[in-house]
């Protein structure tokens, strides 16, 4: 996006961003966040496919490290949050055994990741609502984000689910902000992780469609009785969830609505 | 904030954003930017302005970036207009979710300005404003606010309740608590505000007891408690213990939609999280282990639930391999189970549990269903077999059958010497593929052709070895001499009296009258019944009178169990009279039906013999006050003269007279078929006992008309009149 930061900082001297851009309230989008556990093959596919969808979105891993596989079973390749870009971990294992890591799909999973965001991050470590601002802007879906919170955690394992819901019981939810919190249960492979990022994304847009239509101006207003004759956005979910799993039924889905 | 009035409303947004941006960078121009949005986006301004305003300000209250004092003194700013822009019934509900997220944020940051300036009521009364108004939404508005609400409340009851002492200068608003606030402090009274904090976490947790269906609330609610129980120790136990009452899969009884299904899950998994959080933090919490049993029953419940009814999207567990049993049934005409699982001919040691597996998934047969509950394992079998195709099960019994007959036609082959190890240990570990005799290759191989994954545990092979031992055959035993078989009879009886002994006494009769079920209650009488029914019936129609018993002294084992009754109801026969009566009405029954059924020729009628055999019994240890007699002779079936005379003999004892002649006349009075006999009875006393005379005559004068006349007339010579001898019957 070509938007030009004002950088001396005076509030009064806003610039138009003159790239003629649609207003966010007629294209409203809900903020995502993808979760797998090592924020590289399922968290990232759909973080992707969410972002060329146009949906803000983030992602992370829950895992303590980033676990790549090896040359066997009991020698993953071992990296730490935050701190390995994509790049350097593509450059690593192209350099230790290009064939190996080609055949396996990795280098080709490094290669899209690199191109999407700088690298994995861990859940845990993730300041919510510490803004993302900077290189971060320029992530793939990174636009929306700004702000360093979202509406809905999409997590791609019950485990990784247990461990977002955890976390942020831990947390104490000193934002108070809603945040649904669904778990579409994944398998880690490639081509699980395409028909995953699929069915995020279907379940991405079913949810956006109603968020969209709550953002439809009420002149009722909330506090009437004609409030419960719409129903918002956030009651809707279950069942948006429940038609979505008809659909997808290999993806099996756990839903909470929880608090940063 | 300067933004020119004439720009369209999207380049007032658009101008905003960057604003925005500015302060995402830079949180030092947040005081300023706030200033701005404040009065361009309140009460009055453009539904877009106002949802961006709401919007930031939840965001701005929530910024981490932002110095706690910073934010208290920008939330004194925003009061009013949140105020007024809540009070506002047309307000849109995505204004009004972010505005209630910001309260929620600025309510202990308020509360700690208050401790420190008490002066300042407006803000106060703004705050007091805002909280009222909240907690009146709270009940109508839609979930999306609702949700917010009960985050607000729960922020409150946090600052509202006493904490651990924290620095107030140090301001995180999760340490903001009532143990800030100086005592008589004249704006924020300490006991008020814990009343309030109390009476609102009630209200929060109302949700539970309510048992709501609405997953977004329970769920919300449950998401917030943690930081309660935690921070606030003196919660923990109420809001625990709400928690555990709480059924989250009381809905899974109603027919579950999609959306239900998802809302169930979820309730049942937020709460099962939320205790495991519990948990977690603090092990040695007094509730540990209640919550530990309580996650766990959520678990079991949850898989009995929704594993099932998942599974029907793959087949249920025993389907599954029955299934694969149909399908191969079309395709050849083998028995289907036994291709489908391992080789039932396998000679090696098997488990019952291998026997009976159906199922050619190695995932269940892994699995141990030992580890459930067995209340549970009921529950899935017996809907299991509700659902179960009568020709799915048929074909599993058959499997297994086949299996049991082809194992049996294998073991012989066993028996081999040459192949049968002398000393066998059951070691299935240990397979020696060389030393496999048992079996040759070409066994195995249809044996492996048989499995229909290959992935067949591997004891499955290892175990086929000749290892097993053959077969041993039990040597027959010495026959039994007729005495030994009849002893043993015997003891067989004398077990079912000894049974009768264990149980307790019948207590108060329950029921009387017809619509009774016999030895349907576990007490004696029901034993009693159980027992005269094997004395009466056990033999029915297997005796023949007409043949001629070759050997007298064999009693049948009716005999033998009636021998036992009789010596049971004589041991102490004033207190046995029940099962007495009870057991001759049996026979009498048994009597009345084998002769209409086989003819009077054919029965040997046992009632009058045992009848008479009870009485001898008991006559001997009669005493004068033993009205047991009466009752035992208007209770038993049918009299005849025999037992009468049984009777009159009593009065040879002057001290029996009255015992005798009562029950004669009792039998007269309330006896009708047997009157006849009864009185022929007491005119034989009359006649026998000199000291009976005087009492028998009164009876006989009362109750046998003209029997005056005839003494007299007696006395003249005449004879006396035979009474009737014929048996009378009681029908």
């Amino acid at each position: 996006m070509a938007q030009a930061l004002p950088v001396n900082g005076a509030a009064a001297t806003f610039q138009l961003a003159a790239n003629g851009e649609h207003s966010d309230s007629e294209d409203f989008k809900l903020k995502f966040c993808t979760v797998c556990a090592s924020n590289n093959n399922r968290s990232m596919e759909s973080h992707l496919r969410l972002a060329a969808a146009n949906y803000p979105v983030i992602s992370f891993g829950t895992g303590s490290l980033v676990r790549l596989p090896g040359p066997s079973i009991s020698q993953p390749n071992v990296y730490h949050f935050n701190k390995t870009s994509y790049d350097s971990m593509y450059k690593e294992l192209e350099a230790q055994d290009p064939r190996l890591y080609k055949a396996n799909g990795i280098l080709n999973m490094l290669d899209r990741n690199r191109n999407v965001k700088w690298g994995p991050e861990r859940w845990q470590d993730w300041q919510v609502g510490m803004p993302r601002m900077g290189s971060k802007m320029s992530e793939k879906g990174g636009e929306g984000v700004e702000g360093g919170v979202v509406d809905v955690v999409i997590t791609c394992e019950e485990r990784c689910w247990d461990a977002v819901v955890d976390d942020l019981l831990n947390r104490g939810s000193p934002l108070n902000r809603p945040v649904h919190i669904i778990n579409v249960d994944i398998k880690d492979n490639h081509e699980e992780a395409l028909v995953g990022g699929r069915g995020i994304l279907d379940l991405a847009d079913s949810l956006n469609k109603a968020a969209a239509e709550e953002r439809k101006a009420d002149p009722a207003g909330f506090d009437s009785g004609g409030a419960a004759s719409r129903s918002g956005f956030d009651e809707r979910v279950p069942e948006i969830i429940g038609a979505w799993q008809e659909r997808w039924p290999n993806l099996p889905a756990v839903w909470t609505l929880g608090w940063f | 904030m300067a933004a020119a009035p004439a720009l369209t409303p999207a380049q007032q947004i658009k101008q905003l954003n960057d604003a925005r941006k500015l302060v995402l960078g830079d949180p030092t121009f947040y005081p300023q930017i706030v200033q701005g949005v404040v009065p361009i986006s309140g009460k009055g301004s453009r539904l877009e302005m106002r949802r961006w305003g709401a919007d930031f300000l939840a965001e701005t209250f929530a910024m981490p970036t932002i110095p706690p004092l910073e934010k208290e003194s920008l939330s004194l700013f925003v009061l009013e207009s949140i105020k007024d822009m809540l009070e506002d019934p047309t307000e849109d509900p995505g204004v009004i979710k972010s505005l209630v997220q910001t309260a929620a944020s600025i309510y202990p940051l308020v509360f700690r300005w208050i401790i420190n300036n008490a002066y300042d009521a407006p803000s106060w009364e703004r705050m007091v404003a805002i909280k009222s108004r909240i907690l009146r939404m709270w009940d109508t508005a839609s979930p999306g606010v609702r949700i917010c609400c009960i985050k607000f409340a729960q922020r409150v009851v946090l600052v509202q309740t006493a904490g651990p002492a924290a620095d107030p200068k140090r301001g995180d608003p999760l340490e903001i608590s009532l143990a800030m606030v100086p005592p008589s402090h004249p704006l924020i009274p300490a006991r008020n505000l814990d009343a309030e904090a109390q009476a609102l976490l009630d209200r929060m947790l109302s949700v539970f007891q309510e048992n709501s269906s609405d997953a977004i609330l329970v769920d919300a609610t449950l998401n917030t408690l943690p930081v309660l129980i935690r921070a606030r120790p003196q919660l923990a136990n109420k809001i625990l213990t709400v928690i555990l009452n709480f059924n989250p899969l009381k809905l899974a009884n109603s027919p579950m939609t999609p959306k239900l299904r998802v809302m169930v899950k979820s309730m049942e998994k937020t709460t099962r999280s939320l205790l495991i959080n519990v948990n977690k933090r603090d092990p040695q919490n007094p509730l540990a282990q209640r919550i530990q049993q309580h996650i766990e029953r959520l678990l079991r419940s949850r898989t009995d639930i929704f594993d099932e009814s998942t599974r029907k999207r793959g087949p249920p567990e025993p389907i599954d391999g029955l299934d694969a049993a149909k399908r191969q049934k079309l395709g050849a005409q083998l028995p289907p189970p036994v291709r489908i699982h391992i080789p039932p001919l396998a000679p090696g040691p098997h488990t019952i549990g291998e026997l009976f597996t159906i199922s050619a998934d190695d995932g269940l047969k892994a699995f141990d269903v030992a580890q459930l509950a067995p209340d549970l394992v009921a529950k899935i079998d017996v809907t299991i077999l509700q659902r179960l195709d009568k020709e799915l099960l048929s074909q599993a019994i058959n499997g297994i059958r086949q299996r049991l007959e082809s194992m049996a036609a294998v073991k012989p082959e066993q028996l081999n010497p040459a192949t049968a190890p002398l000393s066998v240990e059951e070691d299935e570990d240990d397979y020696e593929p060389d030393f496999s005799v048992a079996e040759d290759t070409e066994q195995i191989l249809n044996k492996l052709d048989a499995e229909p994954t290959g992935s067949e545990e591997p004891e499955a092979m290892a175990g086929v070895p000749d290892m097993a031992l053959g077969t041993f055959v039990l040597p027959q035993p010495p026959p039994m001499s007729l005495n030994e078989i009849m002893q043993a009879g015997r003891a067989s009886i004398s077990r079912l009296f000894a049974t009768m002994q264990s149980l307790d006494e019948p207590g108060k009769k329950s029921k009387s009258g017809f619509n009774r079920l016999a030895a349907s209650s576990n007490d004696r009488d029901a034993w009693i019944t159980v027992i005269t029914r094997i004395a009466t019936r056990s033999t029915y129609g297997l005796e023949d009178a007409s043949v001629k018993k070759e050997e007298p002294d064999h009693a049948t084992i009716s005999d033998i169990v009636r021998e036992t009754l009789y010596l049971y109801v004589l041991e102490d026969f004033r207190k046995r009279i029940d099962p007495a009566v009870s057991w001759l009405c049996e026979e009498w029954y048994n009597d009345q039906v084998s002769i209409r059924a086989l003819g009077a020729e054919k029965t040997i009628q046992h009632y009058e013999k045992w009848a008479l055999k009870v009485l001898d019994g008991i006559v001997p240890y009669l005493d004068a006050k033993d009205k047991v007699l009466t009752r035992f002779l208007s209770e038993i079936p049918s009299l005849n003269p025999e037992m009468l005379s049984r009777i009159k003999n009593l009065c040879r004892d002057p001290a029996m007279i009255s015992l005798s002649i009562t029950s004669l006349v009792y039998v007269i009075m309330f006896k009708e078929p047997a009157r006849e006999i009864a009185l022929d009875a007491l005119e034989a006393i009359h006649e026998s006992y000199e000291d009976a005379k005087p009492m028998a005559a009164k009876f006989l004068t009362k109750h046998r008309p003209g029997w005056d006349a005839r003494l007299k007339g007696l006395d003249n010579g005449e004879a006396k009149v035979e009474g009737a001898s014929a048996v009378a019957t009681v029908t």
